[in-house]
């Protein structure tokens, strides 16, 4: 029994580690219809820069995360301007240009790091609950998670900003006839988006080391999550997240890794046969 | 309606980025650099392959094997080649991929007309040459450690078989730490193989097996794994993670409440590219079994690693397959000298039984008849991020393909079926 409560806490960090590097991609892709592929890379990005700032330039790790997310937001607007702002309404090159980025931005951080590097982790040691051992790093990765996300509802639901944005997404020629420079929201919604890619490169940073390789595995699980979620929908990703990272952490509990992987693809490909929208389809016009 | 189409566009792109993962990146033009073109007098120089990756996911341990190579043939073009005649390498990256490793070393062979490849870094890369070893005739070195119960007639294995790093590690650990034995792996041939034959082993040293776990490749969180091994109770944990995945596991094993003073990791595939990534603090206290640590208080071995470093400033670090890399061109290059026609694979192959070389690990020689390579057993503990050699056999150990404790019946015929027995190598 302790096992498995356990195993359900221990699940919750995997669901929040999945959430954080769900959020920038449900931005860029869900509201602004960009698939990029170059989204595990910019988590790349991120997590380069807390190495940089944390392991080199000694910066304690809550001021580097601020850090990734500031110099992943300004190259992700650079990407934006130069790259994306050509290319809206032309979902097929958009993937090619954004693939073509992520292979660019990799083989560069190859060349400088041919190995992979460490950033110490930031908040070591273990609490006790009832029998239960949680690290310490596991309960700020899951606070982290519950901010970044309630942060960007607020962000994207309350303020002007945001519903701007849910006007573009509406219709954008209409939105731009009210007079709203939907150009400039385009490249701060894109670089918001980005910016959270790269906290949560520097969140993974301590955990699974920082290599030129490390995204591409986010990459699918991201794209995962998104679409069992609905692909609007902020809460959607929360919930999706959880119901991964609690089941692969469960389902390996009672067999293995790799079933609980297979497991957990398998129902994603039924969820999507029957339910093509996800779970928290928005109403659209 | 446009929303669904762009989820399927989406859906496959990850798809196909996921199958391309290994090896998404291409390099169209493949580097093509040659030791000293300027022939000499003596004749043409003699044409050899390097085949390793230089982009995708194993570049990172195959950058050292391409440095380890450059060097090796600079080295011997400047003692005067093999009896006159120039080596001149051809370099081939096939961007961690094993299909491109297929048709990379296809063109080596058929249009660059190289007498034999040093090349190669995982079984599935190895794998994909094989028939085209065979058709063409050729010979492949290849210095990865591997997992044996694999013998191809144009292949050489210069690094080491399971049996070279578990005959004296495993006895070794049940002895001074614990005979409870929790085996982690990878999810795949290499740690499935070598665990068979570590489970024979701990039972018969009165050992005893308390869980086996298999992580998917490239996996980041060990937390279940980490819960299974603090049930099971055991005494330490033998572990064939390979690659990046190391990272987290060491992370999460002590960040889990494991403690490597009381139940250590004990591996067989981790190298000093790694130990790095993973941090002191969490390396401090386990274990780890090659044929050779760059720690290696040898003259030998200094002077290998100074000189590496010297040479390549570019990041890497000398680990056991930088100096097996190095070791197959040096032994590739007294073959070559022992024959007279270089071009002769048969005779080139025949001229590798026995043949013997001193190098950084100390002195190595490839069987007298199946193709693997007596090497050396080291372990150490691991020690302010470095490896603490605590043991050293006083010679090469005999390699096992196919190991003594699993298959007596081949204990007799140089631990290996019959050349034309089907199981031989995958046909």
């Amino acid at each position: 029994m302790l096992t498995f409560i356990s195993q359900i806490i221990n699940g919750l960090n995997q669901s929040a580690v999945l959430l954080i590097a769900t959020l920038g991609l449900l931005i860029i892709f869900g509201l602004m219809n960009v698939i990029n592929m170059a989204h595990g890379e910019m988590i790349m990005v991120g997590a380069f820069v807390t190495y940089i700032a944390t392991s080199i330039l000694n910066i304690p790790f809550l001021i580097a995360l601020v850090l990734s997310f500031v110099v992943t937001a300004l190259f992700g607007a650079l990407t934006e301007v130069t790259i994306i702002k050509k290319l809206y309404s032309k979902p097929t090159e958009t993937i090619l240009a954004t693939y073509a980025l992520s292979i660019i931005l990799k083989e560069i951080a190859r060349i400088i790091w041919p190995l992979s590097q460490n950033v110490n982790m930031p908040f070591p040691g273990t609490i006790s609950l009832g029998g239960v051992i949680v690290p310490r790093y596991n309960i700020f990765v899951v606070i982290m998670a519950i901010l970044l996300l309630t942060f960007t509802i607020i962000f994207f639901r309350f303020t002007k900003f945001g519903k701007k944005i849910g006007a573009i997404t509406q219709n954008r020629q209409m939105t731009e006839c009210l007079g709203i420079k939907t150009s400039t929201i385009d490249t701060l919604t894109f670089a918001y988006g980005a910016g959270l890619a790269g906290i949560a490169g520097c969140i993974l940073a301590p955990t699974t080391g920082v290599s030129y390789d490390m995204g591409s595995t986010y990459l699918t699980d991201s794209f995962m999550t998104v679409v069992v979620g609905g692909v609007q929908s902020l809460i959607g990703a929360a919930f999706s997240s959880t119901i991964i990272g609690e089941g692969r952490t469960v389902l390996a509990g009672v067999s293995n890794d790799t079933w609980a992987k297979i497991m957990i693809f398998l129902a994603v490909i039924i969820l999507i046969r029957f339910k093509p929208e996800g779970l928290f389809a928005k109403e659209r016009r | 309606m446009k929303m669904k189409r762009i989820i399927a566009l989406a859906a496959s792109m990850v798809l196909m980025a996921s199958l391309a993962g290994c090896g998404s990146t291409s390099s169209a033009s493949a580097a093509k650099s040659s030791g000293s073109s300027d022939s000499s007098s003596d004749g043409d120089p003699i044409k050899v392959g390097v085949l390793f990756s230089a982009t995708g996911s194993t570049a990172i341990n195959e950058k050292t094997m391409t440095n380890a190579c450059i060097m090796a043939f600079d080295e011997i073009n400047a003692a005067g080649g093999i009896n006159g005649r120039k080596i001149e390498y051809i370099h081939e990256d096939y961007a961690s991929d094993p299909a491109k490793c297929t048709e990379k070393i296809k063109k080596l062979i058929e249009q660059d007309e190289v007498v034999a490849t040093v090349g190669c870094c995982t079984s599935a890369s190895r794998q994909a040459t094989l028939t085209t070893l065979k058709d063409d005739d050729s010979l492949l070195i290849y210095p990865t450690y591997t997992e044996g119960e694999e013998i191809h007639p144009n292949v050489i294995y210069v690094g080491a078989m399971p049996n070279q790093q578990a005959v004296d590690f495993i006895p070794y650990l049940l002895q001074n730490i614990g005979k409870k034995v929790f085996l982690v792996g990878s999810d795949y041939v290499f740690p499935k193989t070598c665990n068979k034959e570590a489970k024979a082993l701990i039972e018969q040293n009165g050992g005893e097996v308390v869980g086996e776990e298999y992580a998917p490749l490239g996996q980041t969180d060990f937390s279940t794994i980490c819960n299974k091994i603090k049930q099971s109770g055991a005494d330490l944990v033998y572990s064939t993670v390979v690659g990046e995945s190391n990272v987290s596991f060491y992370k999460d094993y002590k960040q889990y409440g494991l403690n490597p003073e009381t139940c250590p990791i004990c591996t067989i595939s981790i190298e000093e590219s790694v130990l790095q990534a993973i941090g002191t603090e969490y390396s401090e206290g386990n274990y780890a079994s090659m044929p050779y640590f760059s720690s290696l208080d040898a003259p030998a071995s200094k002077e290998f690693v100074d000189k590496y470093n010297k040479k390549f400033n570019d990041g890497t670090v000398v680990t056991v397959l930088t100096e097996s890399a190095y070791s197959s061109c040096y032994l590739l290059a007294e073959a070559l000298k022992k024959v007279d026609d270089p071009t002769d694979t048969d005779a080139l192959i025949k001229a590798f039984n026995g043949l013997e070389f001193d190098a950084p690990q100390g002195k190595i020689k490839v069987d007298d008849y199946n193709h693997c390579t007596w090497v050396y057993s080291r372990f150490a503990k691991i020690h302010d991020g470095k490896f603490d050699i605590i043991y050293s056999s006083d010679k090469a150990i005999r390699p096992e393909p196919w190991p003594a404790v699993l298959y007596p019946q081949y204990k007799d015929t140089n631990f290996m079926p019959d050349w034309d027995d089907p199981i031989c190598y995958p046909q």
